[in-house]
């Protein structure tokens, strides 16, 4: 049996006395590519931000590689690499530069922090654009900057929070190829987004989220079979609509 | 790994050539400009003619034996002094057209003053007031002489302060001024962050809140320091503005540089807004200076002396004014100290409250 990289036990963030996220389990292992899909407001980015130790949990815990990461913040922090929605680099820096602030932070230095700096920017197809500033950046350039960014400490956890987000195919493709590249390369991957072709391509296992909770969780094809009825045809959409409903939701995560 | 963080601040506080502006040009215009509109002010009260002042010595008054040396010093300074040991002092003012009286009794003094020469008696104050405290130094060696010492009145050697000039004063007060306010540098920097969520990013990372703290510290000190240091040689050179002994006044700017940004540091550490740092560290600067009196000339300053004792900026402009006019300063001390202190404090609030404000969050 793969090794368990992430479990949660009832993991559960409350504000203002309301569950954003309710009595959470689910185990990741080792080696997966691990697809969070949920509508506005379900608690994926909270549920990231726990595991990344940006929010504390109110109740359960957390254990990533083991170890609790608020416990024990500083013995497993360098093992995740964190790829935000935002685009979160510099734009008054250089390509190269964002990368070497970004990969310095877990203690990488000198002609590691150069060799680092370099393949990640040569694993996202930015080694040639090294020396222009991120804000002279295109949309899709920008996220795949933001992705290399986080790779260069190596890290065993990669946490992708909706990366392909306002950016075109070529661009989309060209990520999602990298992600299955660094799965195959050893990185377990948790990956969030709203475009179920996306997820249904890349993840290995899929769960999805509402109201806080896991309501189903998956493979593909088990998803489909929960909800088809004998439908061969049916999409992972359609999956996720029927078992999320179709009423608009309007929360701010 | 602090040090490339610090270095990716240094290159995001300089490229954004908004506030490099600020910090060069800055200090440069002001001075030009207010240096020039206060000179004529200046003048009203640097231009004091010689004058007259009347004075009556009691017997036993223990400043019989200074009086010549006070008579001396004054004329040297442009006051004339008169003995008139009859009639009364307002009449004798009038009378003789003297810009103020002094009755010396034993142990004290009596200072009458024309209402037609304020700026006069002002100086006239001063002037008692160093002759007094020399004296009394001078006394206490007479009463008291080390062995073999030679007795020499110190009143004898009296070193009064030469006379600021406009452009000095108000150079060296907008440069202070502008060392306090020097966290404006950084706003390029953080509000990259900020608008980036690269915090977010960081705290995903092994880098400590303290780490951070100083990461940004280090840079917007040594980021002001520089453009002081260059706006300080260039009002030097083109508006001719004299620094002194420019070892001690470089220690008390980087010190008050030092304490502004810790004072800016720790104001965003508690508010995380970087539009509400900047009006409550300039306003905090502003009531500093101006209750500190650092906006009238000093020896002329309306304010309390409470007040301006209480005020960082007053001991800062105060102790460069008079290394600039005299090379040394009684103030050098309390400027750097004082500094020392808001540096301390506020390092120490800045990190608690980032701890508390990311505790709060989580």
């Amino acid at each position: 049996m793969e090794e368990i990289i992430l479990k949660t036990n009832d993991l559960t963030k409350k504000y203002n006395n309301k569950a954003v996220v309710d009595n959470l389990n689910i185990e990741i292992r080792r080696g997966e590519i691990f697809g969070l899909l949920g509508p506005n407001g379900a608690g994926k980015s909270t549920t990231m931000n726990m595991i990344c130790s940006l929010v504390r949990p109110t109740a359960g815990s957390i254990e990533l590689l083991g170890k609790n990461p608020w416990k024990q913040k500083k013995e497993v922090i360098h093992k995740i690499g964190y790829i935000p929605q935002e685009l979160a680099v510099h734009g008054n820096l250089k390509a190269w530069e964002n990368v070497e602030l970004f990969t310095s932070l877990y203690g990488i230095k000198g002609g590691e922090l150069k060799k680092a700096v370099d393949e990640s920017l040569e694993y996202v197809g930015l080694l040639e654009r090294r020396q222009e500033f991120a804000k002279n950046f295109s949309g899709g350039m920008k996220r795949r900057l933001n992705i290399a960014c986080a790779i260069g400490h190596s890290p065993e956890l990669l946490i992708f929070d909706e990366p392909t987000v306002g950016i075109d195919p070529q661009s989309r493709n060209f990520i999602l190829d990298k992600i299955k590249e660094s799965n195959r390369n050893g990185a377990t991957v948790i990956y969030t987004s709203h475009y179920m072709e996306e997820v249904e391509a890349i993840c290995t296992r899929i769960a999805i989220m509402d109201n806080g909770k896991i309501i189903a969780c998956g493979t593909s094809e088990e998803l489909k079979r929960l909800v088809s009825n004998g439908n061969e045809d049916i999409t992972l959409e359609e999956v996720f609509l029927t078992l999320t409903g179709k009423k608009l939701r309007d929360y701010a995560e | 790994m602090i040090r490339y963080l610090m270095k990716n601040n240094f290159k995001l506080m300089f490229r954004n050539t908004w506030s490099i502006v600020v910090m060069l040009l800055g200090p440069i215009l002001v001075i030009a400009v207010l240096s020039s509109a206060f000179t004529e002010l200046l003048k009203s009260y640097e231009g004091v003619d010689e004058f007259a002042i009347g004075y009556r010595m009691e017997e036993d008054s223990i400043m019989q034996e200074y009086i010549e040396i006070l008579v001396d010093e004054g004329r040297k300074n442009g006051i004339s002094f008169h003995d008139y040991p009859q009639g009364e002092p307002l009449d004798v003012m009038e009378r003789n057209g003297l810009a103020g009286f002094v009755e010396f009794s034993k142990e004290e003094y009596v200072i009458y003053k024309s209402a037609d020469y304020e700026v006069e008696c002002i100086t006239l104050e001063y002037f008692l007031g160093r002759v007094m405290s020399e004296s009394v130094k001078g006394y206490l060696e007479v009463m008291c002489p080390a062995d073999n010492a030679e007795v020499e009145l110190p009143v004898s050697q009296l070193d009064f302060m030469p006379s600021v000039n406009a452009k000095d004063y108000y150079g060296i007060a907008y440069i202070v001024y502008f060392c306090w306010c020097g966290m404006i540098c950084a706003t390029g920097m953080l509000s990259s962050e900020k608008k980036y969520g690269i915090e977010r990013k960081f705290q995903v990372s092994n880098i400590s809140n303290t780490q951070m703290y100083i990461a940004k510290l280090v840079p917007i000190t040594l980021t002001v320091f520089g453009g002081m240091g260059i706006a300080t040689v260039v009002s030097a050179v083109l508006l001719d503005i004299h620094w002194g002994n420019i070892l001690l006044s470089s220690v008390i700017v980087f010190m008050m540089i030092f304490a502004g940004s810790a004072l800016g540091m720790m104001i965003y550490s508690i508010s995380n807004n970087l539009a509400i740092t900047m009006i409550a560290l300039f306003s905090i600067v502003w009531v500093f200076g101006f209750f500190g009196g650092s906006f009238e000339t000093y020896m002329y300053s309306s304010m309390p002396e409470i007040s301006k004792q209480m005020s960082p900026i007053y001991h800062g402009t105060r102790a460069l004014v008079e290394l600039s006019c005299m090379g040394q300063s009684e103030y050098v001390g309390s400027a750097i100290v004082y500094s020392l202190a808001i540096v301390v404090v506020c390092f120490t609030i800045g990190i608690l409250a980032g701890a508390v404000r990311k505790r709060g969050r989580a």
